[in-house]
């Protein structure tokens, strides 16, 4: 009997759509997930391959949360269908005994539960096969994790859900309450999750995660990329327990459900409709009033509108489709308001529109394509069609009150998202509140492509056959737009409805360059939706009509004067604007294919290669002409370039890569053009007279942009009405650019390029192979002068210090020279600026910023004045008389160094959100980086070869946290490392190429030239000491400092480290940077004792290893033999992360096992080895440990 | 006021000649549409109710082409169809009152008179806050009739407007119609005998979608006098009588079969004489005896 009804249950759900639907969602956003690159489903994919174990495993954990309102759904039909429809009477009149029914009903629940997650597995399965994806990034197929993924996830994931929703649901009855309490789960999970994220309570919330996905986080932290791909967890460990743990949970709270069910319908008084009363009025006895009729079409549409409304809001699909969505929107929000793009910032409104895009619109194009065929079949689902079509109703109220019911709903949910967007927004203290911006991209910009697609979604069922053929057609629409046009090379959007250009909001220029060519495409679009609609109405479905002939003579019928005047007007419009638009994005530019230009950048490498190694002029010095036409987003710049030959043989060529945006005009005397590949942007000069070693020539040269009217997609983002930033490559460049060729290793292989060079091996002694330095580019240390003119309104800045400043015919000008020969390296900005300026020690400080983002400024003037001051006395003078920091729009998200300037993205520090004491200071830490590399990278430079970045990044890195110790103190800096060493540890088991050591780092190998490298070096000067390390740093600047070539090596810098450590820790220069060196130090137990005099005794048991590792990833033990510190910590204050050091002593540990005992004045929180964690430690989190207190008198006995 | 049908064909995309030429008039009062299942009876009704369009033929209303001027038609059409379902998650009197806004009735305050008014005619006004679809059979064929009735229609066209309801709805039913129907065109399709004989004034018997007989009853059921004769036999003598006789029907009675047959002159074999009625009518016209 038992048996009998879980299988009843399955096959009655079997049966179900919703269950179906639930399965297919899942698949399909898993689907997207994995084969493309446009969907997050809970956390964004690595490095692994797209089918790793770990990502199957991380998504099924992940499902578990997201399918617990779809569990309800079954789990509270099968509790309390029978009350629901009636059939309980019947039900518990036959012989089933209480055991079988909740029991049966449960498990068959529970199974059912299990199938919507299985949409995991067909996802990835599937996607692997798509012909779209890179092969690289998949590995075979892995059945055991799938499998495991299920008895290790979604089983237990099922059974706790059923087992909570079955309790609510037998014990309220109530639909609404079930999914009340489904909701208030999910919303207190994720909230718990918020307020657990701390790292001290890690292990903690692994525990308690009643869905596992910490617990898998927790399990796989620093999983290898190598792990990731081949292990799967299973049931061991912490996933054991917490398994263990939530299913005793499930089956407590299922007995408890058990004992108190009760066959008796006392509980629901579910209103059965009885019969009508035998009193009931007499027929004949009222008499029908008399009512007037009125056409009145717009109180129909109103009515309609209710109805169709209310349907809507009462149905469980969407209902749930929506808790969910906002499920994941709203605690994104909310969490990730201030965490925009990895470091802490404010809550800018940008910002939380893109989480509001990026977590609730997968679910709103679902209801869209959901309920757009729930809607146009409604009436004849319902089979309530004769009824109504037989009203004297025109065919467009049915068609307008249906789909602005779609879209007054979607509004709906965005407008409950925008909201919760300002609360958070409030909730932080940040009162900036755009609600111009909000309204503009979510009710305008993001709601009139849901119009669109849901008048496209109507048309095609008003035309389908059945409401499966419209579904597929539909879909197979969004999925063709969404991946043939790029295969199929086609660039205008003129052909891909509903695709707009994209728009890129800042506070500098708002939407303004992006708009003109949006405008007209969404005028485009409207019209054609227009003659869309006509169409759906025409052919609306109306009455029983089987046949082609009859539909049509029926459109032919309502075809008359209004409906012809409309299409033609629209038809009209359409093509005007079709040819507006084809004349501005096709005849005005040009506008190659997404293939073309990978195709391009294949032939350069192809055609161009070859040159690379060919000796070419070097430039010396520059002098520019610049002027910046904001309002026209124009520029023109004319150069004066001096180049000279270094070789000694006469040189015959120059040749020069162009900037593709820009018509570019280049003159050489005793030269003549030989080749110019325009394709390509290739040109090649012959010297009549050749250039003699050592001779000067001046080239001139112009360079004018070509903007006008507007685009297909903006191609170049340097000219902007506000905030215009771009570098001196934008005029020719000399020789072969590397930059400019494919590096997508899928690409590369598509077009037979042999993978990607690395940079040359590194070398000792090495004279001939360091003439150039790793930015390349055929100069040396050049001069530069420019005069650049903009708009009155706007600051135009250049490289060097202002020597004068005018206007002249309307226009501002700026006159800027460097002040000593620099890096050919340099960027032109102009803006509407706002000026923070201080002169201290003889310098100018600058900060440009926008008057919108003043937050900031005052950190990034004290930081740039506290760098300045700690480099020039440690490192060696500063080269320029101004160090300026300036803000640039968002169209890109970084702050890079140039001469005496560091442009900075409005995005990341202007916008940075540093209030709580125990925040990270990031600010400070990027400027005080990007100070340093104007001595490591701007006055010493590497050579193009391995290890080049140690020398700049590196150093840059350290320089930074040099500032940051003098201005947080020297305790305070493990928040910084552990930072950096979690990065470094998460990233390793990322990597794609082999992990080098440091001193061969590999130029894009940011996680170890950045983070290993901050650890690394900051241990280093904790072991040999700071003058030590800045005496060594001081000596390579001296030496390399402006130097003409050959350019240092990272063996420079290493040696110099090396000459300065003491022979005992000479083990130290090959276990940091010749090495991969990796800890296994923890704490086993710590315990203190009071002693009489007031004080503590604290012992400490600790444990060392050492490990050695390859580039893969794989570790060897060695033995330990090192320098490490012991430590004790008092109880941190209430709000701080950290208490007082109480106790730090270094001690020489040679064995794996060791004990110490020290005395600390104040009550010790906590005691451990490497308390600071300056050592590489695979886990640092178990270097210390709550320290346990005995009491004397239970020794003694 | 009548309507007049002319020539109406309509063949299905299955190849089913569901109308063949059927030209009828129909005047004002309740007129009896009476045919068997698959008779083609919907599909003229739909025609009617502008839900269909058939092959060819044309179709007046007083002065309206219904074929042309649908919508003429629908501001004064009542339509019950034979089978209906109703919107989920919602209450009678909510979607009669949306119904009958649909119809043209805008006034709220005289909608919600209205349909208040037609709730208790219809018997539903105790359940009018109860979800539709808790609805039984013969509630929600009441829920439909109310919907028809509501908006005073001049034509109302009901498809087998009693299934489903016990026989005390049904008499009440057809008062109801039997007080509208004097002002307005009622056309009733039933394959129910007896709902014809009880209401109609005039009537057409169709079968294979042809027009058998247009006109009033009692005209058919005396043209077919001394025509009928009865008897009771066993049941093992059945297939025997159907062999020899045109048997018009058999029922039982007293669980001994019961026969009309249809014969000109006295069949002999004690068969006796026995006055036709409308059911006798309905099977010699379908069967086509003369």
């Amino acid at each position: 009997m038992l048996w009998h009804i879980v299988w009843f249950e399955i096959r009655y759900w079997l049966r179900s759509y919703m269950l179906w639907i639930f399965f297919l969602l899942i698949a399909l956003a898993i689907f997207l997930a994995v084969g493309t690159d446009y969907v997050t489903v809970g956390f964004a994919l690595s490095n692994t391959y797209h089918n790793a174990p770990y990502v199957i495993e991380n998504y099924y954990a992940i499902m578990g949360l997201l399918t617990l309102l779809m569990a309800t759904a079954f789990v509270n039909s099968a509790a309390i269908r029978d009350f629901h429809f009636n059939t309980s009477q019947i039900v518990f009149s036959t012989r089933l005994k209480k055991r079988d029914f909740l029991l049966g009903r449960f498990a068959g629940a529970t199974l059912v539960s299990v199938i919507p997650m299985l949409g995991v597995s067909l996802g990835i399965l599937l996607a692997k096969y798509m012909p779209w994806v890179d092969p690289e990034r998949w590995g075979a197929v892995y059945w055991t994790a799938h499998l495991k993924s299920i008895y290790v996830f979604a089983i237990p994931n099922a059974l706790f859900m059923a087992a909570l929703l079955f309790a609510v649901a037998v014990l309220l009855r109530n639909e609404i309450v079930s999914f009340a309490a489904a909701l208030f789960v999910t919303v207190g999970y994720i909230v718990g999750q918020a307020l657990t994220q701390d790292i001290r309570h890690e292990k903690a919330a692994a525990i308690l995660d009643p869905f596992g996905i910490r617990t898998f986080d927790m399990f796989t932290k620093y999983w290898t990329v190598g792990e990731k791909n081949s292990v799967s967890a299973g049931l061991s460990g912490l996933l054991l327990w917490n398994r263990l743990l939530w299913l005793g949970v499930a089956l407590a709270i299922f007995a408890f459900a058990y004992w108190r069910f009760d066959f008796s319908e006392k509980r629901s008084r579910r209103a059965a409709i009885q019969p009508e009363s035998q009193t009931a009025v007499a027929p004949g006895a009222a008499a029908i009033p008399a009512a007037g009729l009125h056409d009145s079409p717009w109180a129909k549409l109103i009515a309609s509108l209710r109805i169709h409304m209310f349907g809507m809001l009462r149905s469980t699909f969407f209902i749930v489709i929506m808790i969910a969505a906002l499920a994941n929107c709203i605690p994104s929000i909310a969490l990730g308001a201030n965490e925009g793009y990895g470091v802490q910032t404010l809550p800018v409104t940008y910002w939380i529109v893109d989480i509001i895009r990026g977590t609730l619109y997968l679910f709103i194009v679902i209801v869209i394509t959901y309920y757009a065929g729930i809607l146009v079949w409604k009436d004849r689902d319902e089979r309530m069609d004769e009824i109504v079509d037989a009203a004297p109703t025109p065919e467009w109220i049915s068609y307008v009150s249906r789909i602005a019911t779609l879209i007054v709903m979607v509004m709906l949910v965005q407008c409950v998202a925008l909201l919760s967007g300002v609360i958070v927004q409030a909730w932080h203290h940040y009162h900036r509140f755009q609600f111009g911006l909000y309204a503009d991209e979510l009710l305008v910009r993001d709601l009139s492509l849901f119009i669109f697609l849901a008048v496209l979604a109507f048309f095609i069922h008003t035309l389908a056959p059945n409401k499966y053929v419209g579904y597929f057609a539909y879909i197979a629409y969004l999925v063709f737009a969404a991946f043939a046009w790029r295969p199929l090379n086609v660039a205008t959007l003129m052909v891909q409805f509903p695709a707009r250009p994209n728009v890129i909001y800042s506070d500098f220029f708002r939407d303004l360059p992006y708009r003109l060519a949006w405008n007209w495409f969404t005028l485009y679009w409207l019209f054609f939706s227009a003659l869309l609609t006509v169409a759906a109405v025409m052919f609306w479905p109306r009455g029983k009509q089987d046949r082609w002939r009859d539909r049509r003579r029926v459109a032919r019928g309502r075809f008359r004067r209004g409906w012809q005047f409309a299409a033609a007007l629209s038809l009209i419009a359409f093509v005007a604007t079709g040819s507006w638009i084809y004349y501005n994005t096709k005849i005005l530019h040009p506008l190659p294919g997404p293939l073309d230009a990978e195709r391009r950048q294949a032939d350069y490498e192809k055609t161009y290669k070859r040159f690379e190694k060919q000796p070419q002029p070097r430039v010396r010095n520059v002098k520019y002409e610049i002027d910046i036409f904001p309002q026209q987003r124009n520029m023109k710049m004319r150069g004066q370039e001096v180049i000279y030959n270094p070789l000694s043989t006469p040189l015959q060529e120059v040749h020069f890569s162009l900037d593709r945006n820009y018509d570019v005009d280049v003159s050489i005397p005793g030269a003549a053009l030989d080749k110019d590949d325009k394709r390509l942007a290739y040109r090649i000069y012959k010297f009549t007279s050749p250039l003699q070693p050592g001779e000067n020539r001046t080239m001139q040269f112009t360079v004018t942009s070509k903007n006008r009217g507007f685009e297909n997609e903006l191609s170049s983002t340097d000219i902007m009405p506000n905030g215009s930033f771009f570098n001196n490559t934008v005029a020719p460049v000399i020789g072969y650019d590397p930059g400019r060729q494919l590096d997508d290793a899928v690409k590369r292989r598509k077009y037979g390029l042999k993978e990607v060079d690395l940079m040359p091996a590194l070398e000792r002694n090495c004279t001939e192979d360091c003439r150039d330095h790793y930015l390349l580019g055929h100069s040396d240390w050049v001069e530069v002068e420019s005069t650049i003119s903009t708009s009155p309104t706007q600051i135009a800045i250049a490289p060097g210090w202002l020597v004068r400043e005018w206007q002249e015919n309307g226009r501002r000008y700026f006159q800027y020279k460097l002040d000593h020969p620099s890096l050919n390296f340099y960027s032109f900005l102009s803006a509407d600026y706002q000026v923070a300026r201080e002169n201290w020690n003889g310098i100018e400080f600058e900060v440009y910023y926008l008057k919108e983002h003043p937050w900031n400024v005052p950190r990034m003037m004290n930081s740039m004045k506290e760098s300045f001051a700690y480099y020039t006395k440690n490192f060696g003078p500063y080269a320029h008389k101004e160090a300026r920091i300036i803000e640039f729009p968002r169209v890109a998200s970084f702050a890079q160094a140039f001469p005496g300037t560091m442009p900075y993205s409005e995005r990341i520090g202007f916008i940075a959100n540093i209030n709580k004491p125990d925040d990270i200071d990031f600010v400070t830490y990027v400027v005080a980086h990007e100070m340093a590399h104007q001595w490591w990278a701007h006055q010493v430079v590497g050579a193009y070869m391995e290890g080049a970045t140690f020398l700049s990044e590196s150093l840059a890195q350290y320089s930074a946290l040099m500032v940051m110790e003098k201005q947080y103190g020297r305790d305070m800096m493990r928040k910084f490392l552990s930072y950096e060493m979690d990065n470094y540890l998460r990233s390793r088991g990322r990597e794609t190429m082999k992990e080098r050591p440091l001193l061969t780092v590999e130029a894009n190998q940011g996680y170890i030239h950045y983070r290993k490298a901050s650890v690394v070096l900051y241990y280093l000067k904790e072991m040999i000491g700071e003058d030590a390390v800045n005496r060594a740093l001081r000596k390579v600047i001296q030496e390399y400092a402006y130097q003409p070539p050959p350019y240092p090596t990272s063996y420079v810098l290493e040696d110099a480290l090396r000459e300065q450590t003491p022979p005992q820790l000479q083990y130290l220069i090959k276990d940091l940077f010749d090495d991969i060196t990796v800890f296994s130090n923890r704490t086993l137990d710590a315990k203190a004792e009071k002693r009489n005099d007031g004080k503590y005794e604290v012992s400490i048991q600790v444990e060392a290893h050492k490990y050695k590792a390859d580039p893969q990833g794989n570790e060897t033990e060695i033995p330990v033999n090192d320098y490490i510190d012991i430590g004790a910590f008092a109880k941190p204050a209430p709000g701080k992360q950290y208490g007082d050091t109480l106790y730090r002593q270094r001690v020489h540990i040679a064995q794996t096992s060791s004990k110490f005992t020290f005395v600390t004045d104040k009550l010790p929180d906590k005691a451990g080895i490497d308390p600071f964690a300056l050592l590489i430690d695979r886990v640092p989190d178990d270097n210390t440990k709550p320290v346990e207190m005995v009491s004397s008198t239970a020794r003694r006995f | 006021m009548e309507l007049k049908v002319t020539s109406v064909s309509k063949t299905y995309k299955n190849g089913v000649r569901a109308l063949d030429n059927v030209s009828l008039t129909i005047p004002l009062g309740m007129y009896g549409l009476l045919g068997p299942n698959g008779a083609g009876k919907t599909t003229l009704m739909r025609t009617l109710a502008t839900l269909q369009e058939p092959d060819g033929g044309s179709i007046h209303l007083g002065g309206i082409d219904v074929l042309k001027q649908k919508d003429e038609v629908r501001r004064c059409l009542g339509y019950l169809p034979q089978e209906f379902g109703v919107y989920p998650r919602i209450s009678a009197e909510d979607m009669l009152s949306h119904l009958a806004l649909l119809k043209g009735v805008t006034n709220s305050r005289e909608r919600k008179e209205l349909v208040a008014a037609m709730l208790r005619r219809c018997n539903l006004y105790d359940v009018r806050k109860k979800a539709l679809t808790g609805f039984s059979g013969g509630m929600r064929q009441r829920f439909g009739i109310a919907q028809a009735l509501i908006g005073s229609p001049r034509l109302l066209i009901v498809d087998e407007p009693t299934a489903g309801l016990d026989p005390g709805e049904r008499n009440r039913f057809y008062n109801l119609l039997a007080e509208v129907g004097e002002q307005v065109i009622v056309i009733l399709s039933t394959h129910i005998v007896e709902d014809v004989m009880d209401l109609c004034t005039k009537m057409a018997i169709i079968h294979e979608g042809k027009v058998l007989y247009e006109g009033d009853p009692q005209t058919a059921i005396s043209q077919l006098s001394g025509r009928i004769w009865k008897r009771s036999i066993e049941k093992s003598e059945l297939a025997q009588y159907e062999q020899s006789h045109q048997v018009v029907s058999n029922k039982l009675v007293g669980g001994r079969p019961f026969l009309h047959v249809f014969s000109p002159q006295s069949p002999g074999d004690g068969f006796l004489p026995t006055e036709p009625d409308l059911e006798d009518v309905f099977f010699t016209k379908i069967r086509n005896w003369n």
